[in-house]
């Protein structure tokens, strides 16, 4: 049993005094002292509100914070919430937190949290980021209830986003998923989501959790297990999605963690993806309303000097991963001034397809072959922007949606290489 | 002869409540009566209970179960005579057992001589006995209680053509205390009362005795006062004799009751009743701790009254809406069960029969702090009939035996004032006195030994309580204190086993004396004192230090 060993003896008495619950809302958090308040605030509003009558748990897995974050989940007080909504609840809210580790490793975060709902029989569990500063309240409910009420499996978010927000989900993450496994899940690797008791308990007992791609991916690879599992999934609009300041955050890390566990996760879905010829919209629940994109600031000259640099650089990587004409057309792309910059979809959706398939074949340490991915989708984000700088949410949904269309209408393409390729 | 009335007396007392009608019928007629409630005392004495609260007897239309008297110095002919009553009063005495009745103070039936006389003519010298008006516009700001039947709290009177104000049903007029008559004619009721020996009075409805407009008219500084000079009789005149109060208010509201110590001696806790049920249900100990701590502290003298289930609706007036919702959904999913703002149905059918649920409860009446009232039948799990219309089902007749209509009467069955409950579960065949006397490991049995534990100590009745607060949210835990001893009450509110932690280390080297079965547990020592609990499982220790 995973989590005998993965639950600390004190975290194991806190769970005893919490007993049985219907939801827990998971709260992974390392250093997030700036932007946890408001996020905890909501999220006892939002039980309040929503859920007063049913068993509710905040449950937070820190990574060694040293900046007081467990201190200030513990210890935000349900009163300041009653004051401010009036609204009352019938029954205890427990919010406690257990660290993890020494050092923030979300995977690890994730199963602790699920196999605290596991233990706790939870019929739903929500995660909720720690620095979604524009939560509101209601986003509980949207994720929980389909879950809770109406036997849900999964319930992914649907954001409103800046369009220099969620680019690699826009242009990646979203577009090969949907071309793979055939469900058109708006966001597979996201930072709030809700899963039943029942996915929780089936993804703690997967094997993934003994690959390292596996624990560095759980996010992305609990929403594929919900996909190609018997499980029932939905989304829901939450609304407007900010994250605070990027700046530091490591983009070779995201990528390893999304799109390395994405790659993994063909080997041993093959036979199911492998016939999926389309893709089918997945409900969604809810309004969406309308937001105000505000103007894009990119810097184009150097993203298209990193771009540049990466196929130069990476050229001899990249000759044991491409195809000799998706190699020259990239080589053509990096020669172009910054003015005329394009780097279209089809040739993006060749290259990743390409990447999967070497993946697939491990024509080089795997890791090698994500990292060697870094470039070239720098170069695909700036076209992405520059092609949407000035453009409506409408028009950027487009967009998205037509590099949808080139990754399913190549994905035959997917298929020939994953076989063809030695 | 009359008990000695000492002070303070009903803080270390349990409380047996009882409709005459309801309880043994002697002479075949199909009704209870005196006669046949003094032929039960032995039965009432074997139980432990150190007091008897009468609901009215007094002559009456009954159109409101008595509570619409007609005259508040004699005994309905139904139940027998002024004579019965005194003998009744006079034997339950003897058997240390005293008698509290009902002195429904705020409103008359409107076949009361009184209001006869008062709405005859506009120049009647009994008309302010009550309250009149010539139109339904004043004291708008009045809720109306009886929500399901009356639409107003003004009723026309087309005799004398006007209106007269009822806060409850519109055939009980409510009487006019700025009258000084009237006050003085009330005390003169209570005066006979208490010259005949009875030990207290439950005022039913008291924070409606005064309006004003621009008010709720309700808990006004005129109505205490008028408490506060009923007392002062009662206090001059029959010193040790008891008030209590029924003023069914939030906490705030209801505290000033108790005046200085100079208006009631006791009060029920309304508002703490419906929070055992949903804690219960909720299996969390939150809205029993909240509500506990909100209420404020009451004079050394004054007492609560606690209780679980009574001859009225279980009241969902002193909880939030949500509160409301949640307990008509849990315990009155049939709307036939609801009443006005509550659930008409007794303790063992609302406890689903479960005798562990049953038992959990009644072992909290009997340990927070206040003075424990059971409702008759409700010590042996009596069921109800909700179709039997208003508070009816609720009042059916006592199951003494499996026999001929469940031993109360041998009248015909379908000369009972009510038709016993019959159906299989809940029957007087399969529930009643007879049979549980016989068993051991009875409703019966069990609720004597907690009558018999809790009698044991004054700690129960008279001793300050603390609330601990185990991380474990299902565990409800108090201590309580008196001089120099010390209990330590342990509920699980949970269906499920649990486990607690609790810190006792000022307790440290007490040994913990388990009180039911007399077993010792382990010594307190520094570290948490673990406890395992089965489902709704409670523990009693006494704290030694050996």
């Amino acid at each position: 049993m995973a989590e005998e060993t993965l639950l600390t003896d004190d975290f194991l008495r806190q769970l005893i005094n919490v007993g049985e619950v219907d939801i827990v809302v998971g709260l992974p958090t390392h250093n997030n002292a700036k932007t946890i308040d408001p996020v905890i605030r909501a999220i006892q509003a939002g039980i309040l509100k929503c859920f007063p009558r049913e068993r509710v748990v905040i449950i937070n897995a820190d990574g060694g914070s040293q900046d007081g974050t467990p201190e200030r989940v513990t210890g935000a007080s349900i009163d300041d919430v009653w004051n401010v909504s009036k609204v009352y609840a019938l029954r205890t809210l427990h919010s406690i937190s257990t660290r993890y580790a020494r050092t923030p490793e979300p995977g690890t975060a994730l199963r602790t949290i699920l196999a605290a709902a596991d233990l706790l029989r939870a019929k739903a569990c929500v995660l909720v980021s720690p620095d979604s500063t524009t939560i509101e309240p209601d986003w509980l409910q949207r994720l929980a209830r389909p879950v809770y009420n109406d036997n849900f499996d999964m319930v992914s978010p649907s954001y409103h986003r800046q369009t220099s927000e969620g680019v690699l989900m826009r242009n990646l993450l979203y577009p090969m998923t949907r071309a793979i496994y055939g469900h058109r899940i708006r966001e597979p690797y996201a930072s709030e989501f809700a899963v039943s008791g029942r996915l929780a308990t089936d993804f703690l007992a997967k094997e993934t959790w003994n690959e390292d791609w596996g624990r560095v991916g759980a996010e992305i690879c609990l929403t594929i297990t919900a996909i190609t599992g018997n499980y029932r999934t939905s989304q829901c609009f939450l609304g407007a999605k900010t994250h605070p300041d990027r700046s530091g955050s490591d983009l070779v890390a995201t990528i390893r963690r999304t799109v390395g566990a994405l790659f993994a996760s063909l080997d041993s879905n093959f036979p199911l993806w492998s016939t999926i010829t389309d893709s089918q919209p997945v409900p969604t629940l809810g309004t969406q309303s309308e937001v105000t994109l505000e103007p894009v600031r990119v810097n184009r000259k150097r993203l298209r000097e990193m771009f540049a640099t990466g196929v130069a650089e990476l050229e001899p990587i990249f000759r044991s991963i491409l195809s000799e004409s998706t190699l020259s057309e990239l080589k053509r792309i990096a020669g172009l001034d910054v003015s005329d910059f394009n780097y279209p979809a089809d040739v993006w959706a060749k290259t990743v397809f390409e990447f999967a398939a070497s993946y697939h074949k491990s024509v080089i340490s795997r890791d090698h072959i994500v990292q060697a991915l870094v470039p070239l989708y720098r170069g695909r984000a700036l076209t992405f922007l520059l092609e949407n700088r000035e453009g409506s949410e409408e028009d950027v949904d487009r967009s998205v949606e037509s590099l949808c269309g080139e990754f399913e209408r190549l994905k035959p393409y997917l298929l020939e290489v994953w076989a063809d390729r030695k | 002869m009359p008990l000695k009335r000492e002070a303070g007396w009903y803080k270390d007392a349990i409380i047996y409540q009882v409709h005459v009608r309801t309880f043994f019928d002697s002479n075949g007629d199909g009704i209870g009566d005196f006669h046949g409630l003094a032929q039960r005392l032995d039965y009432v004495q074997e139980i432990g209970v150190s007091a008897i609260w009468l609901m009215p007897f007094f002559p009456s239309p009954l159109r409101d179960d008595g509570y619409d008297i007609s005259d508040y110095k004699s005994v309905h002919p139904c139940y027998g005579t002024l004579e019965d009553f005194k003998t009744f009063l006079s034997n339950a005495h003897d058997r240390g057992i005293r008698v509290i009745i009902e002195m429904v103070a705020n409103h008359t039936s409107d076949q009361h001589p009184w209001f006869l006389e008062s709405r005859s003519s506009q120049d009647n010298p009994k008309r302010d006995w009550y309250v009149w008006a010539d139109t339904d516009t004043k004291y708008r700001g009045t809720r109306i209680i009886f929500i399901d039947t009356e639409m107003s709290n003004w009723a026309w009177d087309p005799i004398s053509k006007s209106y007269y104000w009822h806060r409850f049903f519109s055939h009980q007029p409510d009487l006019n205390y700025d009258n000084p008559a009237v006050r003085e004619e009330m005390w003169n009721v209570m005066k006979f009362w208490l010259e005949l020996g009875v030990d207290g009075f439950r005022l039913d409805a008291v924070p409606y005795l005064i309006e004003r407009d621009g008010t709720s008219c309700e808990n006004l500084p005129e109505t205490h006062e008028v408490i506060r000079e009923l007392r002062k009789k009662v206090d001059d005149h029959f010193p040790g004799a008891m008030l209590l109060a029924e003023a069914n208010q939030w906490p705030a509201d209801l505290r000033p009751y108790f005046g200085n110590g100079d208006e009631f001696h006791m009060a029920f806790h309304f508002p703490l009743m419906p929070r055992m049920f949903m804690g219960l249900r909720l299996e969390d100990r939150k809205p029993i701790t909240e509500i506990m701590q909100q209420m404020p502290e009451i004079p050394a003298s004054c007492q609560w009254c606690l209780f679980l289930r009574n001859h009225d609706e279980l009241t969902l007036e002193m909880v939030t809406d949500m509160e409301r919702d949640y307990m008509y959904d849990i315990y009155a999913r049939d709307k036939t069960m609801r009443l006005n703002l509550g659930i008409r149905r007794r303790l063992a059918p609302l406890l689903d029969n479960d005798r562990r649920r049953i038992e959990l409860m009644n072992g909290m009446l009997m340990s927070l702090p206040g003075t424990p009232i059971i409702y008759y039948g409700d010590e042996i799990g009596m069921g109800d009939n909700i179709y039997l219309g208003d508070r009816n089902g609720v009042r059916t007749p006592m199951q003494w035996s499996g026999g001929w209509n469940g031993g109360f009467s041998i009248a015909d069955p379908e000369r009972l004032y009510s038709p016993p409950i019959l159906n299989p579960v809940y029957g007087y065949q399969a529930v009643n006195v007879l049979s549980q006397k016989r068993t051991e490991h009875s409703l019966l049995s069990w609720m004597k030994h907690l009558i018999q534990i809790r009698r044991s100590s004054p700690v129960f009745g008279s001793g300050s309580i603390e609330f601990l607060h185990p991380a474990n949210h299902r565990i409800l835990v108090y201590v309580r204190q008196l001089g120099k001893e010390t209990f330590l009450i342990v509920n699980n509110l949970s269906s499920a086993a649990q486990a607690v932690e609790l810190d006792l280390r000022r307790f440290k080297g007490n040994i913990l004396i388990e009180m039911f079965g007399k077993n010792i547990f382990p010594r307190v020592g520094d570290l948490p004192y673990l406890l395992t609990m089965g489902p709704y499982q409670f523990y009693w220790f006494r704290l030694r230090r050996i």
